[in-house]
């Protein structure tokens, strides 16, 4: 069934959490990240403050903007490109920080040093007031200590049944990602991500924010979220130079037969099995070249030299 | 000589209990639906003429055929006596069949069987699921209204509204005028449940009997009317409601959305042009919004009409209309609509449906959502233990 994804309500340090994926079934398959704190995201609703945007990449007119949406628990990368012109439009016309509200798809991307970089791809960016920002604050206040409620409630008691908790109230959506959730991160801190939703509640009672806040947050909370500054990357081995070079040929080879210049990575993929290279292994060339900033993929599922 | 007994006369069954039936039968019943047909007989292509329909005498309603019948005299609402009918079954709910074999003649309406009503199994209005009948449901009338439909030629009235009991909420339509008033509570017997639109929806006809009753235990629908937002996933799981009322922020909008053009005979929205039945016609402009509401446990769709967009969008139909002719890409109107709403929070009332794509409400209210900061702060700060 192609049912609408529901917009989990989640803090920007739910996000900077989340490290597991899962695919849904059917004929499109939806990507789904989960988070230690029971949410299943494929969309998700952020309540901040967001930074004038940046271009991406060296195209001109730039054609990819990130930006950073900080609330008073952590700090998200939020982008669109030109498959989001609305949303691009409106992360562009943001010229100072301002309360948000921010609808979109979460992304996962694990960097070739293991860490998983999240960003969320824009559908929708509304700039708002204090007010406002603080009631979707509220709610996602309440629905996360809700979810985190509903995890010890399974912990406690593993035998009762989805029925049982739909039959309290518990919607769907959120017992299929609590199981997933305690299955995937079984050793997860929540009391310390619990405290740190206190800063959340002080904005909500009306503090005035992440930026005239007293005490700085601890730079660690930021540590894992920063997209940029992956460690300094060890040279590459003569069989990766290999690989890496076979995979240029590839998308040369792909961008010069199609028509709009790009090489359409799934075909790369298939040609580079055929030449008997393994799946995981033209997964880690293609990154480091990505990396590298020699490939650049603007669109899913499409390459092309940087 | 030993007493050899006569052959015992067929028994007189109520339709409840035909499926138990064995051979034979005598029933009195009323038809409450008929069609002539004529099937052609393979062997020498004479026509042979037979009616079927529906009959019910109070118990239950079954379908029948009746082969050779009178040529005229029987119509919707005969009550009829049947000796030696027939029973079958077809997907495994019976039937009757009247054959040369069957004696059937006129009968009067008292001579339908009784029905105490505790012989039909009450209902709650949580448990109504089409095609249930043969039940009987003690239940309060939370509104009735009067609506004139075209059925043929025929213009006739019937009284539609909501039901409720302790369970919740089902849509009632009547053909005949029970005299229903807002707040009765009554004991109804001989309704059955079809589906309306993707939901229950309890039919009232010459079949039903209604009786007011005292129903002190049956509680006030008004408060359910008025009741609190509950969680989409919620409603999605039930497969919709007669009366829903959800809260959510506007996350997205689906087309068509804005101005559309609707046909003049149908009011069916034109794509190209065209309509689906009438083709090429004049189409008549409308404002119309498919507003995504989403609580952070599912996502439903809000189908506003002109009015309920209006008021959203603060643009009204001639002003949209004005604009189209100025815009030089008439896409960016629906931008426009959905700038001024995403974001938004709203409280909307109304029936919802579900379907493939989700669950649909049809916004009978449309208010925008009220959250009070500081209580919020408060209760959020003593969960988390303590003040902030």
């Amino acid at each position: 069934m192609a049912l609408r994804e529901l917009a989990w309500r989640v803090t920007a340090r739910e996000l900077e959490s989340s490290l597991e994926e899962e695919k849904g079934g059917g004929d499109r398959p939806v990507t789904y990240v989960l988070s230690p704190f029971g949410a299943r995201m494929n969309r998700v609703l952020l309540a901040g403050e967001i930074t004038p945007a940046e271009p991406v990449g060296r195209e001109d007119p730039p054609m990819f903007w990130r930006s950073r949406l900080t609330d008073p628990t952590g700090a998200i990368a939020v982008t669109a490109g030109g498959f989001q012109p609305r949303a691009m439009a409106q992360l562009r016309a943001i010229d100072v920080p301002r309360p948000s509200l921010v609808v979109g798809k979460v992304h996962l991307y694990h960097g070739r040093d293991g860490i998983a970089h999240l960003s969320v791809r824009a559908e929708s960016v509304r700039s708002v007031g204090e007010n406002e920002e603080r009631g979707v604050l509220a709610d996602i206040v309440r629905q996360t200590l809700d979810r985190l409620d509903l995890l010890e409630r399974i912990e406690h008691d593993p035998a009762a049944t989805d029925d049982q908790l739909r039959g309290d109230g518990v919607p769907s959506p959120w017992l299929r990602a609590s199981r997933a959730a305690l299955r995937r991160y079984p050793t997860v801190d929540r009391t310390a991500f619990r405290r740190e939703l206190a800063a959340a509640v002080r904005r909500v009672a009306g503090d005035s924010g992440p930026r005239a806040s007293p005490d700085p947050r601890p730079t660690t909370v930021r540590a894992t979220a920063r997209p940029a500054a992956p460690p300094a990357p060890t040279p590459p081995s003569p069989a990766q130079r290999a690989d890496e070079s076979l995979f240029l040929d590839l998308v040369d080879q792909a961008a010069e037969a199609s028509v709009d210049g790009y090489a359409d990575l799934k075909d790369v993929l298939q040609q580079i099995a055929e030449r008997g290279v393994a799946a995981e292994r033209a997964e880690a060339t293609l990154n480091r070249l990505e990396e590298d900033g020699v490939l650049e993929e603007p669109i899913v599922g499409k390459l092309r030299r940087s | 000589m030993s007493d050899v007994p006569a052959p015992a006369p067929p028994p007189e069954v109520r339709l409840k209990d035909l499926a138990t039936a064995s051979g034979p039968v005598e029933l009195v019943a009323r038809i409450v639906a008929v069609q002539r047909r004529e099937v052609t007989r393979r062997s020498d292509g004479s026509r042979r003429p037979l009616l079927s329909g529906i009959l019910s005498d109070g118990s239950a309603s079954v379908r029948f055929t009746w082969w050779d019948p009178p040529g005229e005299g029987i119509e919707r609402g005969t009550v009829v006596r049947a000796v030696g009918a027939e029973v079958g079954s077809f997907r495994g709910r019976p039937e009757v069949t009247f054959s040369w074999r069957t004696r059937v003649g006129p009968a009067a309406a008292v001579e339908l069987p009784t029905v105490a009503p505790e012989e039909l199994p009450l209902r709650s209005v949580a448990e109504l699921k089409p095609p249930a009948e043969g039940f009987r449901i003690e239940v309060r009338v939370a509104r009735v209204a009067e609506r004139t439909v075209s059925v043929g030629e025929e213009r006739r009235i019937v009284h539609e509204g909501l039901l409720a009991d302790a369970s919740g909420l089902v849509a009632f339509t009547s053909w005949s005028d029970f005299g229903l008033k807002p707040g009765e509570a009554l004991r109804i017997l001989g309704g059955y449940v079809r589906g309306f639109r993707g939901r229950p929806q309890l039919v009232l006809d010459e079949r039903a009997t209604v009786t007011r009753i005292d129903g002190t235990a049956i509680p006030d629908p008004a408060g359910r009317l008025r009741g609190p937002p509950r969680p989409i996933a919620a409603i999605e799981d039930e497969g919709g409601g007669a009366a829903v009322a959800v809260e959510g922020v506007v996350v997205g909008l689906l087309p068509p959305s804005g101005v559309v053009y609707r046909c003049p005979t149908c009011r069916r929205t034109l794509s190209g042009g065209l309509c689906r039945v009438h083709g090429t016609v004049e189409g008549t402009p409308d404002l119309r919004a498919r507003i995504v509401l989403d609580d952070g446990t599912g996502a439903a769709t809000v189908a506003a009409d002109r009015a309920t967009t209006e008021q959203l969008w603060g643009v009204t139909l001639p002003e949209a209309l004005r604009r189209l002719k100025e815009l030089p890409d008439p896409s960016v109107l629906a931008e426009q609509l959905l700038e001024s709403i995403v974001g938004r929070r709203l409280r909307v009332r109304g029936p919802a449906s579900r379907d493939e794509f989700g669950l649909t409400i049809d916004p009978e209210s449309v208010e925008p959502g009220e959250i009070d900061l500081a209580a919020s702060a408060t209760e959020l700060a003593v969960r988390l233990g303590g003040p902030a």
